[in-house]
């Protein structure tokens, strides 16, 4: 016994309730008339302060979920409360309250009347039977309120779930989040059932009902004769009736198994798709939040929730959602769930979202078979009255599949499923069966939702076409108040409290009023039904949500029109670029690595690049070329520094491992250890540790790589039109190294591409060309692109400068007639190749331009380094045999590209605006709409963007966007 | 110890005013590009001039090709008047520091080797920072063109290999 300080006395007002930590423990305490009372400062139901509650009657109610307890007895009172409070010893020291926390404060009750009614049994029920089929929340409500009425027969209890009556709620939420087992969901315990002399029969079905004899089918062959018959058996999840919705992957969530199975999905998932966009469904996404999942929420309805709140209610739902970084689709018209490798793919209208589980929680469907064999009037529910009582005498039905007995403001009767009213139905059918008048006056129906942080709580009977009328400034956040009034009659419907329980309780007297409800300026802001969003941004509501969380998904969302828009994100987004490594540079594509003229001898190698990924070209004693990652096997070093070089083998110098000229490991240092100590172990195999290969092929003297194995030949990756250009450049002659050039560039690699798959600009942009009538909008010109649209030629054939068409000419911007070069030689084309085009720019999927400019001939390499820039490297080069005055003017010719040349440092400043452009004004989206009549692939006039939409509808297969 | 005499003081006199001469060219080239004054820039060739900008990687490979390559003074002027007239890149200031000055020889025909680092650090409109364009070292040959010196070769060779994006006006 141990009396320990606790507060001072006057800082208890009468009538109040404090919070203190005595000794570690949380304890409340209460002053009620000047007397002093403790218990434990948190609710035996869920965790909530009971500082934070309501002190009236000599009763504490809860916050959260408005459970009461005794404050002097610390006996629960209602529920959803099933266990009592624990009380403390209180001692009052001049101004020291004292308490002791091994003391009960044991006190007779001052609370003159039992909260559950009081009734005198009906005789007739005695020793009668009760069966209850349906083992939930609302059996165990039934049979406490049947015993507590007095009903001393027995209790049959049926339910086709192994476990004891146990409540959903916690599903959603606690159990998701590593808080919840099913012991705390548990309604009625084995201990409870004993007590309360409850004979189980769980795992059970029952089949069917026979009203006429009183029996009750059980799938077992058992018969149960009952007397009275309580139906709950509530319902089950609504299943998608679309192709794939079975798929391993897919979960609904309606039983504790359920839960499991969903939280051990949040556990290895990055993104889950929730489909509905409902209460559970929002839930479960507050809960993949809260785990660092991100969320795409896909709602059928043009707003979530429109067939159970107001408009307005469901976009504040969805703000909040939005505010916290799940992803909400509206409008979403899901086709099929398809096997994505490893993912699902969710394919709507408009595209297909990868993720790694779905979610469905698109509703409950009551079960009423039972119901329907005993010949129950079901109209989408069991109809009930007021007590519970079915359209056969001597069965009840109660919770998610019955209809509540009062109808909405339309007339129509609809099933409540909320947590209360199966407790409540439950509790007024089971004092209904054992024959007590029910004097327990109905309460108006209440909800609760726990998402993002807040606890939101609703009460009334609303309409989905109710106004709805916010009280004060605080939207969608912490405090947000709104009102819903009925727009016919003025009266107030119900309350929506976002963590603001004094706001309900202050409902539950205001919805008993029967005069419109008054509208006041100051403090009511009548919500728009359509989304006017004037007045309150998202962003504004990501504010006052502070802190609030960075967005985890994104909308990926191809504009309408198709092909001749291209929305920024598609240039400026890190996942996106993400899934390009992995869906592009490292997927089924041949990537440039390299020139075999720059690895000639056995040991000679260079360091180059896969998409962003490091790898060494190396030619092995054998003459054959590798390429691996530049990435030791070991600890992940990129051990090869020098650009290129001759070397026997590579060692990584932190620990050096050796490899060979293939990437195989050949030497582990101490792989035996020291004395016998240490080392790898036995099993350790050098086999199984090299570094990564990749699959390597070469065409005419040029290097490929990719990470795919099964690769078709290079020779059908480009398709014969491409090929033969590539081949007219590289045309069997021997190539010679001219040098190279190496620049980053801050813009999005594929802009690159489109660049050069945009013969519209050649004129415009470089006028140094059309200055000097070098190149005039009339040339003859073609802008190939592959069948798949992924590669493209862009080809021009050289006119003389003389024979510009007054027409072409005013094409030409910049056209400046007697305007001449000193050394205009440099422009000359020696036609060396067997091409009718004087210049081809073949941009080959994923990251190589073959240029050749007349005869400035080179390679231009993409190496991405993220959405905002890559890194290019220019091979230059010519062929063996050059006279060195050929050489020359190659190397002269050069002057037109590179990051310094002519056109080249053009083209790098335009890429650099664009990029410029689209992250200091974002969100927007490019106009790709010139030559409509080619939707996408080749077209024969410069002034045509279908090169480019022919590349995107290729990268948005590949992508799956 | 003798006292130096009047002929090793002419040399070394000499070798003092050609080393003050290259500086006074140089300090007057940088002028000339910090001020965007390109086409008298150009004039600071001499007629068959050869002016390289050409990355490290390449110099030490002997390989030839450079981010700009122009064999005569022709090209170099081409150069000069299509960056003024028609090149199209976003507004910037340069500035050339250039230090380190040698001189490496005097050829009895005249020729002058020298060397030199530079720095040229670049400025856009819309960020604070002076970015570091390029470093390198030139290579030079001067040669006396009626009296005045005039550069005949000039071979930019630049240690950062990256180049920032473009290089739009001459080193």
């Amino acid at each position: 016994m141990a009396w320990l300080h606790a507060a001072s006395l006057n800082s208890i007002r009468d009538g109040a309730v404090v919070s203190a930590d005595v000794g570690g423990t949380p304890v409340a305490l209460y002053n009620l008339g000047g007397e002093i009372y403790a218990t434990h400062g948190i609710c035996t139901h869920a965790l909530a302060l009971l500082s934070e509650g309501w002190v009236e009657d000599g009763k504490i109610e809860c916050p959260l979920h408005q459970g009461q307890f005794d404050i002097r007895t610390g006996k629960a009172l209602c529920a959803p409360l099933t266990q009592d409070l624990r009380t403390y010893a209180v001692r009052v020291d001049g101004d020291d309250i004292l308490v002791d926390l091994d003391q009960h404060g044991a006190r007779p009750s001052l609370t003159s009347k039992k909260t559950e009614s009081t009734v005198q049994p009906d005789k007739t029920a005695i020793a009668a039977t009760a069966v209850i089929v349906g083992a939930g929340q609302t059996a165990a409500a039934a049979i406490r309120a049947l015993r507590s009425a007095g009903f001393n027969g027995a209790i049959d209890l049926v339910g086709d779930e192994v476990h004891l009556p146990y409540e959903r709620p916690p599903l959603s939420k606690d159990m998701l989040l590593g808080r919840g087992n099913l012991e705390a969901c548990t309604r009625l315990s084995r201990n409870d059932a004993d007590s309360l002399g409850v004979r189980l029969h769980l795992g059970q079905r029952a089949v069917s009902i026979d009203s006429a004899e009183k029996l009750v089918h059980l799938a077992s062959g058992e018969t149960l004769p009952y007397d009275t018959l309580l139906i709950a058996t509530g319902g089950r999840a609504r299943r998608l009736g679309i192709p794939g919705s079975d798929r391993a992957g897919v979960f609904h969530l309606r039983t504790i198994e359920d839960a499991a199975a969903i939280d051990r999905a949040f556990g290895s998932a990055t993104h889950v798709a929730i489909i509905g966009g409902g209460f559970i469904g929002l839930e479960l996404a507050s809960a993949a939040v809260a785990r660092d999942v991100a969320v795409t929420v896909l709602e059928r309805e043009p707003e979530i929730m429109m067939r159970l709140l107001p408009r307005p209610l469901g976009r504040t739902f969805r703000r909040v959602a939005e505010a916290h970084g799940v992803d909400v689709r509206l409008n979403a018209d899901i086709r099929e769930i398809t096997q994505r490798g490893s993912k699902l793919g969710i394919v709507t209208e408009q595209d297909t979202i990868e993720v790694d589980a779905v979610l469905v929680g698109i509703g409950l469907e009551p079960v009423l078979d039972l119901a329907v064999t005993a010949g129950c009037a079901v109209a989408g529910g069991i109809e009930v009255d007021a007590e519970g009582r079915t359209s056969i005498p001597g069965i009840w039905a109660a919770g998610d599949c019955t209809l509540h007995h009062i109808p909405k403001s339309d007339g129509r009767r609809v099933r409540l499923e909320s947590w209360h009213n199966a407790e409540e139905q439950g509790a007024a059918a089971g004092r209904s069966m054992a024959g007590a008048t029910c004097d327990a006056v109905m309460k108006k129906p209440w909800f609760w939702t726990d998402q993002f942080g807040l606890n939101i709580q609703m009460i009334g009977s609303i309409h989905a076409n109710d106004m709805v009328v916010r009280h004060g400034d605080i939207d969608a956040a912490a405090g947000a108040i709104y009102r819903t009034i009925d727009r016919e009659t003025g009266l107030l419907t119900g309350v929506i409290a976002f963590s603001a329980p004094d706001a309900i309780r202050q409902a539950r007297h205001d919805l008993e009023a029967t005069t419109p409800f008054v509208l006041d300026n100051v403090s009511n802001v009548v919500l728009a039904d359509d989304e006017s969003e004037s007045n309150t941004s998202p962003s504004e509501i990501s504010a006052m949500n502070a802190p609030s969380s960075l967005a985890l998904t994104k909308r990926y969302l191809w504009p309408q029109e198709g092909l001749t828009r291209i929305p920024d994100w598609v240039y400026t987004d890190e996942t996106i670029y993400e899934r390009e490594v992995e869906k592009i540079f490292h997927g089924r594509t041949w990537n440039y690595v390299a020139l075999e003229c720059e690895v000639p001898n056995p040991g000679d190698y260079i360091r180059s690049h896969v998409g962003p990924t490091p790898v060494v070209v190396a030619r092995a004693e054998d003459g054959s070329i590798n390429v691996f990652e530049n990435r030791c096997a070991h600890r992940a070093a990129e051990f090869c520094r020098e650009l290129s070089g001759n070397a026997k083998e590579f060692v990584c110098p932190y620990h050096q491992w050796s490899y060979d000229l293939k990437g195989n490991l050949a030497g582990v240092p101490f792989r035996r250890g020291v004395n016998g100590k240490g080392g790898m172990p036995a099993d350790f195999k050098t086999a199984d540790h090299g570094l990564r290969k990749l699959n390597v092929t070469t065409h005419r003297g040029v290097v490929f790589a990719s990470y795919n194995d099964t690769m078709e030949s290079f020779e059908d990756y480009l398709g014969p039109e491409v090929l033969s250009e590539f081949d007219a450049t590289f045309d069997g002659r021997k190539l010679k190294l001219l040098g190279y050039y190496r620049h980053s560039l801050p813009g999005n690699w594929k802009l690159y591409h489109e660049n050069l798959k945009d013969p519209y600009h050649a004129t415009l942009l470089h006028t140094f060309l059309v200055t000097f009538g070098l190149l005039v909008a009339g040339n003859r010109s073609l802008m190939l692109a592959d069948p798949s649209g992924r590669h493209g030629v862009m080809a021009s054939a050289k006119s003389d400068g003389k024979t510009v068409t007054s027409d072409a000419k005013k094409e030409m911007r910049a056209y400046r007639e007697g305007m001449t070069l000193e050394e205009p030689r440099f422009m000359d084309f020696i036609d060396e190749f067997k091409s009718p085009w004087s210049v081809t720019m073949s941009t080959i999927w994923p990251n190589l331009i073959v240029q050749r400019e007349m005869n400035t001939l080179g390679i231009r390499q993409i190496v991405p380094t993220g959405p905002h820039e890559f890194i290019m490297k220019w091979t230059m080069f010519g062929f063996e045999g050059d006279s060195e005055e050929m050489t020359r003017h190659r190397l002269r010719q050069g002057n037109l590209m590179g990051p310094a040349g002519f056109l080249g440092l053009e083209d790098n400043e335009a890429i650099k605006f664009v990029q410029d452009g689209m992250q200091r004004v974002p969100n927007g989206e490019h106009l790709v709409k010139l030559d409509p009549e080619i939707e996408a692939g080749t077209a024969d006039s410069l002034i045509s963007e279908a090169a480019i939409r022919a590349m995107y509808k290729h990268w948005r297969q590949e992508m799956g966007l | 110890m003798t006292r130096p005499s009047y002929a090793d003081s002419d040399a070394r006199l000499a070798s003092l005013l050609l080393h003050h001469e290259i500086a006074t060219f140089n300090n007057e080239y940088a002028a000339a590009l910090d001020e965007q004054r390109l086409t008298d820039w150009a004039e600071m060739f001499a007629d068959d001039a050869l002016y390289v900008i050409l990355s490290r990687e390449n110099f030490d490979r002997n390989l030839p090709v450079g981010l700009i390559y122009c064999e005569n003074k022709g090209m170099i002027r081409d150069r000069a008047f299509a960056l003024k007239e028609t090149a199209m890149f976003a507004p910037r200031y340069l500035r050339h520091m250039i230090a380190n000055q040698a001189v490496l020889s005097e050829a009895p025909d005249g020729t002058i080797t020298a060397r030199a680092n530079y720095v040229v650090l670049q400025v856009l409109y819309d960020r604070p920072d002076a970015t570091l364009h390029q470093v390198g070292v030139y290579h030079d040959k001067f040669r006396r063109v009626d009296g005045v010196l005039k550069l005949a070769e000039r071979r930019c060779v630049y240690d950062n290999l990256l180049v920032d994006n473009a290089l739009c006006l001459p080193i």
